[in-house]
């Protein structure tokens, strides 16, 4: 912040002197009355000035949105976002997922700019005109001066003109200051019939105040518009109780079952074997994560195929199963006619539960096979 | 340079995101995440041995299996706690035989033919007191008391005990302890036991 003094007392029509060097403010021997009226013009330019109630300028930070229009009405967009928070972001436009029930926060700095005041100001702000649908879009600030890095930094703005939020707390800031505030966009992750997509705005109206008596200078608003919420969705995989899953390399995770034979002899650590004909299936519970925001449906569908078949697949095959024990079923090996693990019960954010199971076969002879070999599963969230 | 190796290194980033991208994706309705699916198929070999139709098989301690006749002599006259018995040829002269049936299952799998396996045994710990106790076998069922031979007591030189046994076919076999007479100054009377080792080879 950089503050230059100006002088500022509209109250008063004291003037300071100059001393010397021919100022036409210093009165003459025989000018009195012109230097009255000179003295009058100059109070009553001091008294027009906008130096007297200043200006709030809003301008583009560093690493934050593009701050646009003209005083006193601004605009700017964060852009696309969604409630998980999928995907890149808009430029200057950054993520908080930390801390954040229900959704996630995109968040931008923004600068504030006060210029012809003589005293310092301190500056509210309220959502003057909220987002048609405020359960989905939620406005969050974060004051300056400090790190707006954290959620737990940003509160709701309030929406209110008679409590408004602080942006410039008090002792305030003085002339030709710039501070730097952060703006946050709660985005919830809402599925069903609270789910909305589309376009939407809002509009913010800042407030300066002196701050030697409250009284109000300047206002301004900032236009958000458009916010475009899409959908988003996501299927992560993790370890249950049974084998470890790893990040994959060419694939998204990767899973080791290990050692194993046709008459599943010592099974690797987490593995179930369960005698099937003509071998032995592997067994491995694990988990399928789904989440999904911005839907209308509250449930999804989880699939899978073998897209990659092992080498030797009449010794080794891909199967699934709703208990450890089996049954087993084989895994489909074609993408138009994915095995379907569950459908219409599962809803985002609940760990789905599947077991999967390697079958062996035991052959001997010709069609055996030892060595190393492996296989691609690709699984398929869809949410209708 | 420094401009070349940072735009090299955002386009490595941006590759590497990439290759993880199929787990999400905004503005869809459908995501398709892949796991690969990574085993070493080892051969493997399984003898497993069980009851019959007369003593029980049990698992053992220090041992695999165990088969505990119970009390026996060397004129047949106890009552068998399980299987059956041979009285002697000659009461008093001749041993006698208490015997059982049992199973052996072999199990093989990953390998190069399906020639069938052989199954041998041997006494591998003999009783503390063979001048009285030792194992005898048949290969099938025994028609007398002279059917049940004598268990090979040498490694090397073991007992066969099947040929081209087939993976995961069960076969019977006759196991027994041949009791013979004592009569000296310090007879042996009490508990005793053996160890017998099977051996499957894979064709």
């Amino acid at each position: 912040m950089s503050d230059r003094s100006v002088s500022e007392n509209p109250g008063s029509a004291s003037v300071r002197q100059h001393n010397g060097g021919g100022s036409g403010l210093q009165p003459r021997v025989g000018g009195t009355t012109a230097f009255r009226r000179l003295s009058l013009l100059i109070v009553a330019m001091l008294l027009a000035t906008p130096l007297a109630g200043g200006t709030l300028t809003l301008e583009t930070a560093a690493g934050g949105i593009a701050i646009g229009g003209a005083h006193p009405s601004f605009t700017g967009t964060l852009g696309n976002v969604n409630g998980l928070g999928l995907g890149t972001p808009s430029a200057g436009v950054s993520l908080i997922t930390a801390g954040v029930t229900g959704g996630v926060l995109y968040t931008t700095p923004y600068v504030l700019y006060i210029s012809g005041v003589g005293s310092n100001r301190t500056v509210t702000a309220y959502v003057s005109a909220n987002f048609a649908h405020p359960a989905v879009l939620i406005l969050y600030s974060c004051p300056i001066n400090t790190t707006c890095t954290s959620f737990s930094n940003f509160s709701v703005l309030s929406t209110s003109s008679t409590a408004p939020t602080t942006i410039i707390p008090s002792p305030g800031v003085g002339n030709n200051s710039s501070s730097t505030a952060t703006l946050g966009l709660f985005v919830a992750n809402t599925n069903g019939g609270g789910a909305f997509t589309g376009s939407d705005h809002v509009t913010i109206t800042f407030v300066t105040h002196r701050v030697s008596n409250g009284a109000t200078d300047d206002t301004v608003t900032l236009a958000l518009n458009p916010e475009t919420v899409q959908t988003a969705v996501q299927l992560l995989m993790a370890a249950s109780t049974g084998l470890s899953i790893t990040a994959g390399s060419g694939t998204d995770y990767a899973m080791n079952f290990g050692n194993v034979n046709g008459l599943g002899i010592a099974p690797p650590t987490g593995l179930t074997v369960t005698s099937v004909s003509g071998g032995v299936v592997y067994a491995t519970p694990y988990l399928l994560e789904p989440t999904f925001s911005s839907f209308t449906s509250t449930t999804c569908t989880l699939k899978t195929y073998v897209s990659t078949n092992f080498a030797n697949s009449s010794v080794l095959a891909m199967e699934a199963a709703s208990a450890i024990g089996g049954p087993f079923t084989a895994i489909s090996l074609s993408s138009a006619t994915q095995t379907v693990l569950t459908t219409g019960s599962t809803t985002s954010g609940t760990n789905f539960t599947s077991y999967l199971g390697l079958f062996v076969s035991n052959v001997n002879g010709a069609g055996a096979f030892n060595g190393a070999d492996s296989a691609i599963l690709t699984y398929t969230l869809t949410v209708p | 340079m420094k401009l070349r190796l940072g735009i090299l290194l955002a386009a490595l980033l941006m590759f590497s995101m990439q290759a993880l991208a199929n787990t999400q994706a905004p503005n869809a309705s459908t995501v398709s995440p892949t796991v690969k699916i990574s085993v070493t198929v080892q051969k493997a070999i399984q003898l497993t041995l069980s009851t019959g139709s007369m003593c029980t098989v049990s698992g053992g301690s220090g041992t695999d299996y165990q088969i505990t006749f119970g009390t026996v002599d060397a004129l047949g006259i106890s009552t068998p706690t399980c299987g059956t018995v041979y009285a002697p040829t000659t009461p008093g002269v001749s041993p006698a035989v208490y015997y059982t049936d049992y199973k052996l299952t072999p199990a093989f799998s990953g390998q190069t033919t399906t020639a069938g396996g052989t199954v041998t045994a041997y006494v591998s710990s003999n009783f503390t007191n063979p001048t009285v106790l030792a194992v005898v076998q048949s290969n099938t069922a025994p028609a007398s008391i002279s059917s049940l031979t004598a268990m090979s007591t040498a490694p090397a030189t073991p007992t066969s005990v099947g040929t081209t046994v087939v993976s995961g076919t069960a076969i019977t076999r006759y196991v027994g302890v041949q009791v013979s007479v004592q009569n000296s100054a310090a007879p042996f009377t009490g508990g005793d036991s053996a160890v017998v080792t099977y051996t499957l080879t894979a064709p």
